[in-house]
């Protein structure tokens, strides 16, 4: 089954470094954004199955682009994927429905366990 | 000299500010364990200067500030240069209620200059030991560290380094902005590598990119 996966960073390399890390054994239809903004209009363009996230970016940082994609949809998985690790940062995505935070850089392994989490949830929840 | 000497690419630079990224991300995480503080985070900045252009590039970016006062930090390793953390007058001042909010040793340690020079120095120890320690780490290197130096409250002018490496040589600047939320008191962290660590920061980049090919 193909996923559609958006990463919305505004540095290009940690783009090209989480594609990366994507698991090489599924199938992706893959859209990416560098900044909130345009992610909050390709998110709601393309829908997609799982969203990372980044935090810090300009125009509109990862809080208020989070805000906006849970108002679209309640039920969107979205994965922030920061260097901000203080723990009032996490509580906070975490409080505004953040499905998990993966702290940068990321790795294989991390990536893909969240995105096995991601996968059961979307099963338990959308059956899909 | 500057001329026959390898600039690092956008690329590289992009590559560079993800790094700073990662690092004061870390070290702002760190900060946060020891005193209670929220450090609000900016997109880092790199930029590469011929070093004589450094001092006017500092005052630059402080040119809002009319006091400040600075921690600076050497380091050295294949990574080599120095971090200054700016941050504007009376800024001291206000941060030491959260490192000693009972000023349980306001009586022992003598004067409010005293304390904010303690204050300002604990928190330099911290953000550039950890940001500097998580580039070195990503990077693949390992640092020493001279004692870090503040000076407090003085003009821009007087206390930025103005000779801070031969003028003819290349300088790597990584800049970054935040805030302490709380507080509502904005600084930056600048981290200025020599000449000498631009060949080594550019197969450490390589090497840290192949692991993402």
């Amino acid at each position: 089954m193909t996923r559609k996966i958006l990463i919305v960073d505004d540095s290009p390399i940690s783009r090209k470094m989480l594609k990366s890390c994507l698991p090489k054994d599924e199938e992706y239809e893959l859209h990416d954004a560098g900044d909130g903004l345009a992610g909050l209009e390709k998110f709601r363009e393309v829908s997609p199955d799982v969203t990372f996230l980044d935090l810090t970016m300009p125009v509109m940082d990862g809080v208020e682009a989070l805000e906006e994609m849970k108002k679209h949809d309640s039920q969107a998985v979205i994965i922030v994927s920061t260097a901000d690790i203080q723990v009032k940062s996490i509580e906070k995505v975490t409080a505004l429905g953040a499905f998990l935070v993966l702290k940068k850089p990321p790795t294989k392994e991390n990536v893909k366990d969240a995105l096995l989490k991601a996968y059961e949830f979307l099963k338990e929840s959308h059956g899909i | 000299m500057e001329s026959d000497y390898p600039l690092i690419s956008e690329e590289e630079k992009d590559i560079l500010q993800e790094i700073m990224n990662i690092a004061f991300g870390k070290a702002a995480a760190e900060l946060a364990e020891v005193i209670n503080i929220f450090v609000v985070l900016n997109v880092p900045y790199v930029k590469v200067l011929q070093a004589e252009e450094l001092p006017e590039y500092l005052l630059y970016e402080v040119r809002d500030f009319s006091n400040i006062s600075i921690v600076e930090q050497n380091f050295w390793g294949k990574f080599k240069g120095s971090a200054f953390l700016v941050f504007p007058a009376g800024a001291g001042k206000g941060l030491i209620t959260m490192l000693d909010p009972d000023h349980e040793t306001s009586f022992e340690s003598g004067s409010i200059e005293v304390l904010e020079k303690e204050t300002l120095m604990e928190i330099g120890n911290i953000l550039i030991g950890a940001c500097v320690g998580k580039i070195t780490e990503l990077l693949g290197d390992v640092v020493t560290y001279s004692p870090p130096k503040v000076v407090v409250e003085n003009k821009p002018h007087d206390i930025l380094p103005n000779k801070l490496f031969d003028p003819e040589y290349t300088a790597i600047v990584m800049k970054t902005l935040f805030r302490f939320d709380e507080r509502n008191v904005n600084g930056f962290l600048f981290l200025v590598t020599t000449h000498e660590s631009v060949a080594w920061i550019k197969q450490a980049l390589a090497e840290f990119l192949e692991r993402y090919e």
